[in-house]
């Protein structure tokens, strides 16, 4: 029960969230609903047993993520003072494609639950289960992951330096 | 750990009435941080330090309080409204939601989940969007520099941070907070055993917590000779009170965690129990007074040549040495 009320609170929250991120007219505001909507996510995540996927969303993402990018709306005098203005064009469209993923995702998770390729609840939060998964199975592609963060921190600093030393 | 731990059997009521214990007894400690840091850095200069209100000025801080919660509450006209009255309370909320997982002695914790100390670096990783808003919704240049300066200096201090708190888990093979403390039982604090990387990574983290809590020689954010005051700037009265105790109650939480990673938590000679852990937790808080009344401030570039180039390599070398430590076991 109590954990049904929490779900019923971190998803209200997640949406109105959502909802303010899309519709604030400024930058900032946008940028602290949005920290707002990963919370309530990590939230989510906790209810879902996925205790080790909730606190590296809290970290990465709230805690990194956002952070950076109030550097850059900071540091950029252009952005710091636009107001974003939002066009009312493409409503039917919009909405139209919101209910085509809302169904397709729905579908999906239907089918894998019956055909049992869904994760279990419970065995997510276990650490040492999902360290050894990512560390030790799936080694190839989270390393070819990391090096492809490497190459676009490379990339970054290269297009950021004006002057050869 | 938790199953057994349960002082008041339903976890709900535990929580409850264990986080009303820590969270009073918390702040009660960040208001007496106050009058200790003003008599000691007295003291260091040869005053006497706050003398007038109770005996040897020990009610000052309940005179502060009543100063600070009579003054206007003033809110420039520039200001973003809605964040400039938020940030403040954020700010203490989020060192108030880590002391949830830090348990003070066996069962003296709120929750122990099995990612307790993640999660308490999670939490605190986020005080800089707090601090940040504050700064942002003053509408005021050195509030703003301020922000700009507490954002850069906590999103690199995360990184060694994190690594120095990787020690103690490589070690244990656990994020539990009581499992870490279990594993330095018999006087083999992670600190001094295994003697090398342990003690490295002691001094890593306390340095790097250091200046995630804005103190000097890091309190860069702040730097009252050339920033006013940091984001503090256009803030009064009790709201002001409010960043001042999130700063302390952050520092405090440091030393707690420096206490229960390193240096044994609750266990030592004798009886184990909470007078170990606040006595240890007061101790390495009272050496971060000693350091900011003997220390000068480094300058931004300073500090950021250090987190990049000593700090950050140091973590990796001692994550990497005690995961050998381990395996070779």
């Amino acid at each position: 029960m109590l954990e049904w009320i929490a779900f019923v609170i971190l998803g209200l929250s997640l949406l109105l969230a959502g909802r303010m991120v899309v519709v604030s007219r400024d930058l900032v505001h946008s940028v602290l609903w949005l920290a707002v909507a990963l919370v309530s996510t990590a939230g989510l995540f906790i209810t879902l047993n996925a205790e080790f996927l909730a606190a590296v969303q809290i970290l990465l993402y709230t805690g990194g993520v956002i952070t950076l990018m109030l550097f850059g709306i900071m540091l950029t005098r252009r952005l710091a003072t636009a107001r974003v203005e939002h066009g009312s064009s493409g409503r039917v469209r919009g909405g139209v494609l919101a209910l085509a993923t809302f169904a397709l995702v729905t579908v999906a998770v239907r089918q894998a639950s019956r055909s049992g390729h869904l994760i279990q609840t419970g065995t997510l939060g276990d650490t040492k289960a999902l360290g050894s998964l990512v560390l030790r199975d799936l080694m190839l592609p989270f390393e070819a992951l990391s090096v492809l963060l490497l190459a676009a921190m490379i990339g970054a600093i290269v297009l950021a330096r004006k002057v050869d030393p | 750990m938790m199953e057994g731990g349960l002082l008041f059997g339903n976890p709900w009521l535990h929580g409850l009435i264990m986080g009303v214990i820590v969270l009073s007894g918390a702040m009660g400690v960040a208001a007496y941080a106050v009058w200790f840091e003003r008599k000691f850095a007295a003291r260091m200069q040869n005053r006497p330090g706050p003398t007038e209100v109770g005996y040897g000025g020990l009610l000052q801080p309940i005179a502060d309080l009543l100063k600070l919660l009579q003054k206007e509450h003033l809110i420039p006209r520039s200001a973003d409204r809605p964040l400039f009255n938020l940030a403040p309370v954020l700010v203490v909320i989020a060192p108030l939601a880590t002391l949830a997982v830090i348990p003070f002695g066996p069962g003296l914790v709120g929750t122990d989940p099995s990612i307790g100390l993640l999660f308490a670096l999670a939490i605190s990783s986020l005080m800089v969007i707090p601090v940040w808003m504050a700064g942002w919704a003053s509408n005021n240049k050195y509030a703003l520099l301020g922000a700009m300066r507490a954002a850069a200096q906590a999103i690199s201090y995360e990184i060694p941070l994190l690594l120095a708190a990787m020690v103690p888990i490589v070690l244990t093979g656990s994020f539990r907070v009581g499992d870490i403390v279990a594993a330095q039982e018999g006087g083999r604090w992670f600190a001094f055993w295994p003697p090398g990387p342990g003690f490295f990574a002691f001094l890593l983290f306390f340095f790097a917590s250091l200046a995630e809590s804005n103190r000097i020689p890091f309190d860069i954010p702040e730097a009252e000779s050339e920033l006013v005051a940091g984001v503090t700037t256009e803030y009064s009265g009790m709201i002001f009170g409010l960043i001042y105790l999130a700063e302390y109650l952050h520092t405090f939480i440091a030393s707690a965690l420096a206490a229960l990673l390193f240096l044994g938590g609750w266990q030592g000679p004798g009886p184990d129990g909470i007078h170990w852990m606040l006595l240890k937790s007061l101790l390495v808080f009272a050496v971060i007074f000693w350091i900011r009344w003997s220390w000068l401030r480094y300058r931004s570039d300073q500090l950021m040549a250090m987190c990049w180039k000593i700090f950050l390599p140091l973590g990796l070398v001692l994550v990497m040495a005690s995961a050998i430590w381990v395996q070779l076991r």
